[in-house]
């Protein structure tokens, strides 16, 4: 290592420590205080510690809201994830493989996905006439909408890896289209398919505002919902809330921090022929 | 055991025809070797043949029946492709299996098949391995395991060796060449390396530009080639071919005398000064500059001293002259 990579390295860490770590030890610090002194909202040691009395008032807060929160946030995550895996590896793979006139029409049908912006008003109202509105599988639905577009970008990508000759040496063999799929290409994709799962996941957990559009109602919530339990026009508890924003932290940073290199590895897949 | 009949054969991508019309008829146990430049359209037919690329036109009969329109798995085929096709992420075991539990055999007896097939391919210690983690040839042989269990009236080679080291690519023709000789199956075999094609073919078919040039034994081939491109093409190092005034002056219009065929030393028709020299160890290749007819190669024995710049005088052997 030379000198200038060894200093260069050093203000990357301090940076990124910044970035990264400090907002996450503040939030820790304002977790463990007291009501008053959380409302000071200092970067102090705080005075005394209230870790297990904030964790349980959060978690009773609202008749046990949060595990409920938990609950439809977890089925959403699940449900949708799994449509999505499922729908952009097939789709990614007959874009890939199959050669038609339509390909291009189709492919510029995914690509609008990514770069025009969903409209709230107009999709609240086709959910309204499908009675999908305020419905979880609803919920999974728009989910799987907003995601399918860049699952298959990834998927058809890592697809063009796969040689052609395992498909027809299936064929050969006597393999259906669907079980050439499911039994030769899907159990291939695992890369891509971690990939995918993780970075959707954390961002369908993650999600705030479609949550908020398109699922109201109590019975409703999702994780990142249930921080307005702590907050209001005139009075906000913020330890509450930063132990409310710790809790549902945690799940994603985890998932990341177990599967972050295949991340890298389904994300760089397909780049460079390997 | 079955005869293949290619009636009428063409092929086309769009406008463009890739194969122009194959009459072959590939007798029931014969070792058949499509051989030709990169582009001739010999993995073509082969695919074909294999059902994998639909036929523009013209017929294809397996063991008498008409499979033209049929799909791959029907044809009673199986194929050995160049890159092996075997499935990573599956052991050694399943993927010889694959197409007996596609076609939902028992447990036991595909197992018996599998562990047979392993035998006889001296595959057993390797089946609960991956691919990942066998060698390129016994990789190959993993792929031609899984053509074996199928028992096929007919297979299909893919450039099966082009991806093996000279060594192991030689081991592996003798290979093959038992295996056929055990099977008594009739075997289809694409390649562009003529040595393959002469040393493994009961039957060598020489395509040339989507047409076939000659079929015939491969002795017949390197003795009564029925071109100049089958010449050229089939002999290594090629047959000195020549055109225009030179071949006039022998009273044709290409003439063509093989290396080997050209002796020497102090007397010929044609004088020359050694160019390049290539030591083969029982065999030297000598390339050389003629006032006569331009570039000369000739084959001599290893042993025979000869050095860049040398002058000699060759001549061709009577008899062994081609004239087209």
């Amino acid at each position: 290592m030379t000198r200038r990579q060894f200093w260069t390295g050093i203000v990357a860490l301090a940076v990124s420590t910044v970035l990264f770590i400090i907002p996450f030890v503040f939030i820790a610090i304002i977790a463990v205080k007291d009501k008053r002194e959380a409302s000071r909202m200092g970067f102090d040691w705080p005075d005394s510690w209230h870790f297990w009395s904030n964790l349980v008032e959060v978690v009773e807060a609202r008749n046990y809201m949060l595990l409920l929160a938990y609950f439809n946030s977890t089925v959403i995550t699940v449900g949708a994830v799994t449509v999505l895996v499922v729908l952009g590896a097939m789709v990614g793979y007959v874009l890939q493989r199959r050669d038609s006139k339509w390909n291009s029409l189709i492919w510029a049908g995914v690509m609008s996905g990514l770069m025009i912006p969903p409209a709230v008003v107009p999709t609240i109202w086709v959910l309204q006439e499908l009675h999908l509105f305020k419905t979880i599988h609803g919920m999974i639905l728009i989910h799987v909408a907003y995601g399918l577009s860049f699952a298959i970008l990834l998927f058809r990508s890592f697809i063009s890896t796969i040689p052609r000759d395992l498909d027809e040496a299936a064929i050969i063999d006597g393999a259906k289209p669907l079980q050439i799929f499911f039994r030769v290409v899907l159990p291939l994709l695992r890369p891509v398919t971690v990939t995918v799962i993780v970075v959707q996941s954390i961002a369908i957990f993650n999600d705030f505002t479609n949550a908020l559009y398109y699922l109201p109602g109590r019975e409703n919530v999702t994780v990142q919902l249930t921080l307005f339990n702590f907050q209001s026009q005139f009075t906000s508890q913020m330890n509450l809330l930063f132990m409310n924003i710790l809790l549902i932290t945690i799940p994603p940073l985890i998932v990341y921090m177990f599967f972050n290199r295949q991340i890298v590895a389904g994300m760089t897949a397909g780049a460079v022929k390997g | 055991m079955a005869q293949v009949v290619l009636k009428n054969v063409t092929k086309s991508f769009g406008a463009v025809e890739v194969i122009k019309g194959i009459n072959l008829h590939i007798n029931d146990g014969e070792f058949c070797v499509f051989v030709g430049p990169s582009g001739c359209g010999k993995s073509t037919l082969l695919r074909m043949i294999s059902g994998l690329e639909d036929t523009t036109s013209g017929t294809i009969d397996i063991d008498g029946r008409d499979v033209t329109g049929e799909e791959p798995s029907k044809r009673g085929i199986a194929m050995v492709f160049q890159s092996y096709a075997l499935y990573p992420h599956l052991s050694v075991r399943d993927n010889i299996g694959f197409g007996l539990s596609l076609a939902k055999l028992p447990k036991a007896q595909i197992k018996a098949k599998v562990e047979e097939a392993a035998e006889k391919l001296q595959l057993t210690h390797l089946l609960d391995r991956k691919p990942k983690a066998l060698s390129g040839g016994q990789r190959q042989r993993v792929a031609i395991g899984r053509s074996i269990v199928r028992d096929p009236k007919v297979f299909l080679f893919d450039e099966p060796l082009s991806n093996l080291d000279a060594a192991l690519r030689s081991q592996m023709r003798m290979e093959l060449t038992d295996l056929h000789a055990e099977l008594g199956a009739t075997m289809i075999y694409v390649t562009h390396d003529q040595v393959e094609a002469m040393t493994m073919a009961d039957k060598i078919v020489v395509l040339n530009a989507g047409r076939i040039e000659q079929v015939g034994s491969p002795m017949e081939l390197y003795d009564h080639p029925a071109s100049p491109f089958v010449a050229g093409f089939i002999g290594s190092p090629k047959m000195n071919l020549y055109d225009g005034e030179i071949a006039r002056r022998m009273g044709c219009s290409t003439y063509g005398i093989r290396p080997e065929h050209i002796a020497l030393g102090t007397e010929g028709p044609w004088g020359g000064t050694v160019k390049h020299i290539e030591r083969l160890g029982a065999d030297t290749i000598v390339h050389m500059d003629s006032p006569e007819v331009g570039q000369l190669v000739a084959r001599i024995a290893g042993d025979r001293p000869v050095r860049i710049g040398d002058m000699f005088r060759a001549a061709p052997m009577t008899g062994k002259e081609h004239r087209f």
